[in-house]
């Protein structure tokens, strides 16, 4: 048989390609399961590094069980959001069904066409709320993503955890292996007098003397620039909520307080938090 | 007969060795070394690719249209990549994110289509197979002997079990890509020195 004739090629090409497109969709299908079990246990990992009730590191040594039952033991409630910061729906915290909004891509659309259901996960530590929200936008190669923890009053950045799908490794991708990066982000504030630019990551240095920025990694430029607009964008899409929880802490203090004791007040005042949360569930 | 597969199975791993011999597959010999899990990973990921995927060319050798072979031999290998890919998604997650793209990066390493094009393509599975597999071994010692110091100099742990001292101050310089060519050229150095006949005058 001539195996160099055109109609020759044509088929078998076409042949082997049918082949291994098969095997590749039948092996993409039996392992499915596994692999989204597996996604969805670093998923929760990530939110738990960024709130810090683990490093990733000491994560990544525990199954996914273990995983599952670490969030569903210290989450307090998870629910999500429309774009006006008010409360729309539910998601299930029992280790059996942890239901999570991880479809960030669509999400990002959706914050576009402002019609976004944004999913905030309130984790108990050591008395205090934390609030974690993600962010997802694009780097130099691939999507980039992360998770942002706040405070019980959402006004300062407790602690943050990012990831990436293809950024460069030794330069891009040091937003997610430098450990100094995140750990910048710790005690930050989101500017909410600037809604559009509520964050900054600047090359050359950020200033001291601003709460709202942090460095850049040398040799990251994109990624560091993608990273800053995905924060833009999606502290932009929570800013209803963070201000609302901000607005509330604050009548809360003074109601409570009077004014004078400031931030000491939301730690020790347990009447105060309690209030507080009530308040919120009402709002 | 026998002699001979002998050679194919221990040629790639001393004196034929696709890194140090061929000076191929440089770029995720540097990139996956920083410890040892990754690199045995690694390297046992290449052993499949590289033994797959020459054993079902050399089954198709025949019937290959030659205008086309290079498309189709690039089929056979991606295929074989993403399989191992999805494979390692579902069983070793934590691994595979820390191979990141560099398993991915298996279809262009050189190593892989070198063999398919110069042994695959006119010889029989078996003996294909072995040379697959020994290519991928040779591959796979010397990013496991790179891994072993890099993990033991820059961490002080040999796959995650500390094993210098707390005291030990670990060498950053080590963790870095330059220190895996240096490490490399070591051993070509080394490699050079035992085997004479290696010296270029």
């Amino acid at each position: 048989m001539n195996t160099n004739s055109n109609v020759y090629t044509i088929v078998y090409t076409t042949i082997i390609v049918v082949v291994a497109a098969a095997i590749l969709a039948i092996a993409a299908m039996a392992l499915k399961p596994k692999q989204d079990a597996n996604i969805k246990a670093e998923t929760i990992s990530q939110m738990l590094a960024a709130a810090g009730f683990s490093s990733k590191e000491d994560l990544a040594k525990l199954g996914n069980d273990q995983i599952l039952k670490m969030y569903s033991d210290n989450v307090k409630t998870a629910f999500l959001i429309d774009a006006k910061g008010d409360k729309i729906g539910e998601l299930e915290t029992e280790v059996s069904n942890i239901e999570l909004q991880d479809n960030l891509k669509q999400e990002n659309k959706n914050i576009a066409a402002g019609d976004p259901q944004l999913p905030v996960y309130v984790f108990k530590k050591d008395g205090a709320e934390i609030n974690v929200i993600p962010i997802y936008g694009a780097g130099l190669w691939g999507p980039i993503w992360g998770y942002i923890a706040f405070n019980a009053s959402c006004t300062e950045i407790v602690g943050a955890y990012f990831d990436h799908e293809s950024e460069t490794p030794g330069l891009g991708a040091k937003i997610k292996d430098e450990a100094w990066f995140r750990e910048q982000f710790k005690g930050e504030t989101v500017n909410f007098s600037k809604p559009d630019d509520s964050f900054d990551i600047v090359k050359g240095g950020a200033p001291k003397d601003d709460k709202s920025a942090v460095d850049a990694i040398t040799g990251a430029t994109m990624t560091c620039n993608g990273l800053d607009a995905a924060l833009d964008t999606w502290f932009k899409a929570y800013m209803p909520f963070l201000q609302k929880k901000a607005g509330a802490a604050q009548v809360e203090t003074e109601d409570c307080c009077g004014g004078d004791c400031g931030s000491e007040c939301e730690g020790e005042g347990k009447d105060c938090n309690h209030e507080h949360n009530h308040n919120h569930q009402e709002g | 007969m026998n002699e001979d597969l002998k050679k194919t199975l221990l040629n790639p791993i001393f004196k034929g060795n696709p890194i140090t011999v061929l000076v191929l597959g440089i770029c995720s010999s540097l990139a996956v070394t920083v410890q040892l899990k990754g690199a045995l990973v690694m390297a046992l990921s290449v052993i499949i690719v590289t033994g797959l995927s020459s054993l079902v060319v050399s089954l198709l050798r025949n019937s290959i249209p030659n205008r086309v072979r290079i498309i189709v031999q690039l089929v056979v290998v991606a295929m074989m990549v993403i399989l191992v890919d999805q494979v390692l998604k579902a069983y070793a997650y934590s691994i595979d994110k820390q191979l990141s793209v560099y398993i991915g990066l298996i279809i262009t390493n050189c190593i892989v289509m070198g063999r398919i094009e110069a042994f695959a393509l006119g010889n029989k599975p078996i003996p294909s197979l072995l040379d697959g597999l020994a290519n991928g071994a040779g591959y796979g010692m010397i990013l496991v002997i790179v891994a072993f110091f890099r993990e033991l100099l820059g961490s002080g742990t040999l796959l995650g079990f500390r094993v210098l001292p707390e005291s030990y101050v670990p060498n950053n310089l080590v963790i870095l890509p330059p220190m895996a060519l240096i490490l490399l050229g070591c051993i070509v150095w080394v490699q050079r020195a035992i085997q004479k006949d290696l010296q270029e005058k």
